[in-house]
């Protein structure tokens, strides 16, 4: 063997080695989906569940499911959107009802459409008019957020009131009952946080109205769920029914602490009622109350959230695939994220599971995830527009002048004039 | 007599008055401390009994967050932001004060307008120039932007002004050349000065939130502060594990600042003369 | 040497003053002068996300007609006209009651009062949301010892927001300005006190007529220090109201609607640059105005 075998041989040997262990490295690279979302407890577990279910049948598919606070998620995506540079954003984000218009709207381009892939006539319609843009579907729909009332049972039983009075309640009725709650139990009837317009929006949207009609112009002052939403809002204050709470933190205090005799909330907020085991077998749940006007309904909305494909993504292609295969497929998912996490999905097939049927041990065994799912299906539907954070603060910025007796009209005119000084 | 007693009575007012002004400085930390042993109910409620749940919190914290990365990832951006902050403001505080010229005094005051910049008209445009140079989600990226500080540049000017020039000239005398008379110098000479700028930066650093926040974007990278905040604002905050972070995340600048408090003192002097 | 002379001698000089300045400057000049006159491109457009087009001085008219925009500044500026004041105060007469060598607990009182200084803006926000939750442990020691009857709404009140806001930044900076004044009065003769208290000159008198002359020129610099904090108010306000500013928007500071206009909001960074631009502006005012009030006083 020569100097220039003895110099090139272990080079070409080294190249033959390198080209193989590239092959092999590409057949079984593991191709990392990273996904951004906010509880720990909710989204974030499930998740990791849905996660771990499409790992078992694609070894080649690993999830890195990163926990923000939801402020923080969604202001990372907002810079990361603004900045363009595509390394800072996460393959799979998950995006608040009420946000996705106006991420969809203000970066073009952004979000990968799903439409040819994903079956859309399987979802709840609502939650697909959500992040429907220009004829085409973008997103994963994940959680509904149907409203209901969580109500003491031993409280208002203490103030003379049975289960059966507590159903198809409108919302005068709900104040009489709290001022009879407070005499009796001492308990104020539920906790509010004046700063969060989250009532408001309850009350409107079982009214079939939004802050924006269906063309996504203000609907304001002819609004006239907006307007019986305020005054009842207005009539809980001067009744003074309610304990204040300063922020969610604080409001989820009122009713661990045993402090409020109900919660109105969206279906998300049952794990935190169950995360007292002490309060077990005392909770109930009713639909919410009516407001008196025509269209209203006892069925409403509260948040609920979905999965959003960042079009920059390097793994597009799988991340579409598991959101597909996972969320729009899998019905035995469904049952065991509800059942573990009080997830009600919005794969409608998904309803027909067992899990759905169960009776509920913590809620004295009602068959609170049928009623749920019942109600689901009558929430009115309505176009949150791209400017709802907006809308929210003009109106909370009003409820204070409302309590002390401030005409409900001119409230309107004057978050009227707040939010077209706003949406420029 | 009469002198006697308004002297008590001034006596009574000054050791009042700051007895009340301690009490209510230290008094959040006492809070803190007692809220650490009690569980999240019990805090909201504003219990000030020591509570039982001091292990259940600390287990807690310790199973949520990843305490050492943490804690490194804190150290790493601090330690990096400090010593070069200190390198290049002590460079340009003496280089402006000890080399005087009319073009350079009217770049310092333009340097000095940009104290009044808002951090908010920074972040876009900076957040892009890290995203076009692949620095988003690094601890450099967190750095860079701080090291440059029209304020500690400022700091360090005003104590060179008590500088004394014969040692300068002295070392001058001996062949020294500028930057060795800036090394072996003015950095030993000028140890309380650079004491007090460290403690200053290293807080700082140490506390940074909102531009962490924003270019810091995986679990692996985040610093303690940005922990403590999403805790703090979970769908479900557990108190009790959120003053164990806040108690962890003050220690090392609360042992910073005992250890040095002498040099601080001192070093504020300088900056005032 | 006030300026460089000609030839090798004062080349050498400008040179080595370039030098030790260039790693700062380049510095600053890369990530805030830049990113400002960036900023500044940009508050001279308008649109949604990334889709911004020329809009010539819009924002600035919309400005004047957007009423949050109005609130947001007067906010700003009360806490800076209530807040600065009260603490400049109080750390000057702590820092005279410090300054006396016979006080006994001295280290120890000025160690407590600068203790604050050490916490983050994060933590400490937090650990006042606890404090002053309606339960919490102000309201019920207030109730316990009968100085009110039922709880403050420290956060679902506008009046009492504010307050619990200049509260929060009074408790955290007021230690360190103290230092910076005791740092001062250290270099103040002694005798001066002693000669003045011999002559019967009360206590007041003599903290208003030889300590606040005095130490002028470093009064100046924590109030424009101070002036640049609160104007740039943001981390107390975000962490405290979960970054809402309410109760309908009494909390709400210019920084905080910079962080509204482009995080939470329909992204409108055009009109989020004009909003911090108004800072810049205010800031360069106050600073003057107060240089100059304190240069006329000299005369």
């Amino acid at each position: 063997m020569d100097i220039l075998a003895r110099a090139y041989l272990p080079r070409i040997a080294g190249l033959a080695l390198a080209s193989a262990s590239f092959l092999a490295v590409t057949a079984a690279e593991a191709k990392e989906i990273t996904i951004w979302c906010w509880d720990p407890n909710f989204n974030v577990a499930i998740m990791k569940e849905a996660g771990a279910r499409y790992t078992k049948k694609h070894a080649d598919v690993t999830f890195n499911v990163v926990d923000f606070a939801k402020t923080d998620v969604e202001q990372k995506l907002q810079t990361g959107l603004a900045s363009g540079t595509a390394d800072a954003l996460p393959d799979i984000v998950l995006i608040e009802d009420y946000g996705a218009q106006k991420y969809l709207q203000s970066f073009p381009g952004a979000f990968a459409p799903l439409s040819g892939t994903v079956d859309y006539s399987g979802f709840a319609p609502y939650k697909v008019e959500v992040m429907t843009l220009d004829g085409q579907v973008y997103g994963m729909p994940f959680d509904s957020g149907v409203t209901g009332l969580y109500y003491r049972k031993d409280y208002l039983e203490q103030a003379g009131f049975k289960p059966e009075d507590m159903q198809n309640l409108t919302w005068d009725r709900f104040i009489e009952i709290g001022r009879q709650v407070e005499t009796k139990t001492g308990k104020k009837m539920m906790g509010l946080d004046p700063n969060d317009a989250g009532l408001v929006r309850i009350m409107m949207q079982s009214a079939g109205q939004w802050y924006f009609d269906k063309e996504g112009k203000t609907n304001i002052t002819g609004n006239a769920a907006l307007k019986a939403a305020l005054e009842t809002v207005g009539k809980i204050m001067q009744a003074d029914i309610y304990k204040a709470a300063n922020g969610w933190s604080d409001w989820v205090g009122t009713f661990t602490s045993g402090d409020v005799a109900t919660v109105m909330a969206g279906v998300w907020i049952t794990g935190t009622v169950k995360a007292q085991p002490d309060q077990a077998g005392k909770w109930g749940v009713a639909p919410i109350p009516t407001l008196g006007i025509e269209g209203a309904t006892h069925a409403s909305n509260l948040g609920g959230s979905s999965w959003y494909v960042l079009e920059s993504s390097a793994e597009k292609a799988e991340a579409i695939d598991f959101l597909n295969e996972i969320y729009a497929k899998d019905i035995d998912f469904y049952q065991k994220i509800l059942q573990e996490r009080g997830a009600v999905g919005s794969l409608l097939a998904a309803r027909g599971g067992a899990a759905y049927e169960a009776a509920d041990p913590f809620f004295g065994g009602e068959k609170v995830w049928q009623n749920f799912s019942d109600w689901l299906a009558k929430v009115p539907s309505v176009n949150y527009g791209v400017f709802t954070n907006e809308a929210d603060l003009a109106v909370t910025a009003q409820l204070p002048a409302l309590t002390q007796g401030m005409p409900v009209d001119e409230a309107l005119k004057a978050i009227e004039s707040e939010i077209s000084g706003q949406i420029q | 007599m009469n002198t006697s007693v308004t002297r008590n009575a001034s006596a009574v007012f000054t050791y009042g008055f700051l007895g009340l002004m301690a009490f209510l400085s230290v008094f959040p930390f006492i809070w803190m401390v007692l809220g650490a042993t009690n569980s999240s109910i019990d805090i909201i409620k504003g219990n000030l009994l020591p509570g039982e749940a001091l292990a259940t919190n600390v287990g807690n914290f310790f199973t949520l967050v990843n305490v050492p990365l943490v804690f490194w990832n804190s150290a790493k951006v601090t330690i990096l932001a400090t010593v070069l902050t200190l390198a290049v403001s002590s460079l340009a505080g003496y280089g402006f004060e000890m080399f005087r010229s009319r073009q350079r005094e009217r770049v310092y005051r333009v340097m000095l307008l940009t104290l009044m910049i808002p951090f908010a008209a920074l972040m876009i445009p900076l957040f892009i120039m890290m995203g076009k140079s692949g620095l988003i989600n690094t601890h450099l990226a967190v750095v860079l932007p701080s090291i440059g500080s029209a304020f500690v540049i400022f700091y360090f000017r005003q104590s060179t002004k008590a500088f004394p020039s014969e040692l300068r000239d002295a070392a001058k005398v001996d062949g020294l050349k500028e930057w060795q008379i800036f090394l072996f110098i003015y950095v030993p000479v000028m140890r309380s000065t650079y004491a007090a700028a460290f403690i200053i930066v290293f807080m700082t650093a140490w506390n940074n939130y909102l531009w962490p926040l924003i270019v810091l974007q995986s679990n692996e990278t985040k610093t303690i502060t940005l922990v403590i905040s999403s805790l703090a604002s979970a769908y479900y905050p557990d108190y009790g594990v959120v003053m164990v972070g806040t108690i962890l995340a003050t220690l090392p600048t609360l042992a910073v600042f005992f250890f040095m408090q002498r040099q601080f003192v001192q070093g504020m002097l300088g900056s005032v003369k | 040497m006030a300026h460089a002379r000609r030839g090798g001698i004062g080349r050498y000089y400008d040179v080595n003053g370039w030098l030790f300045v260039a790693p700062a400057l380049g510095l600053i000049a890369l990530f805030m002068i830049y990113p400002i006159l960036w900023s500044l491109w940009m508050s001279f457009q308008s649109g949604r996300g990334m889709m911004m087009k020329f809009a010539g001085f819009a924002n600035i008219v919309r400005l004047w007609n957007d009423p949050v925009f109005i609130k947001a500044l007067t906010n700003t500026m009360t806490y800076f006209v209530v807040q600065v004041p009260i603490m400049i105060l109080l750390a000057l007469i702590l820092a005279s009651l410090l300054n006396n060598p016979r006080l006994v607990g001295r280290g120890l009182f000025r160690t407590a009062i600068f203790l604050p200084c050490v916490t983050s803006l994060v933590a400490y926000s937090v650990l006042f949301k606890g404090m002053f939750a309606p339960d919490g442990i102000v309201n019920s020691t207030l109730q316990a010892i009968g100085i009110i009857a039922s709880p403050i709404p420290w956060l679902t009140n506008a009046f009492w927001a504010k307050t619990l806001v200049i509260i929060a930044i009074t408790w955290r900076w007021t230690g360190y300005n103290m230092i910076f004044y005791l740092a001062a009065l250290q270099n103040i003769d002694k005798s001066i006190y002693e000669v003045a208290r011999i002559d019967g000159v009360p206590a007041w008198a003599r903290f208003t007529h030889i300590t606040i002359p005095l130490l002028k020129p470093v009064i100046l610099f924590t109030t424009v220090i101070s002036t640049i904090g609160t104007l740039q108010l943001f981390d107390e306000v975000y962490n405290l109201t979960e970054g809402k500013g309410g109760p309908s928007n009494a909390t709400l500071t210019l920084s905080l609607y910079i962080y509204n206009l482009t995080f939470r909001f329909m992204p409108n960074f055009g009109y989020a640059a004009t909003v911090s631009y108004v800072i810049v502006v205010l800031v360069a005012l106050l600073a003057f105005v107060q240089f100059f009030a304190a240069r006329e006083r000299d005369r």
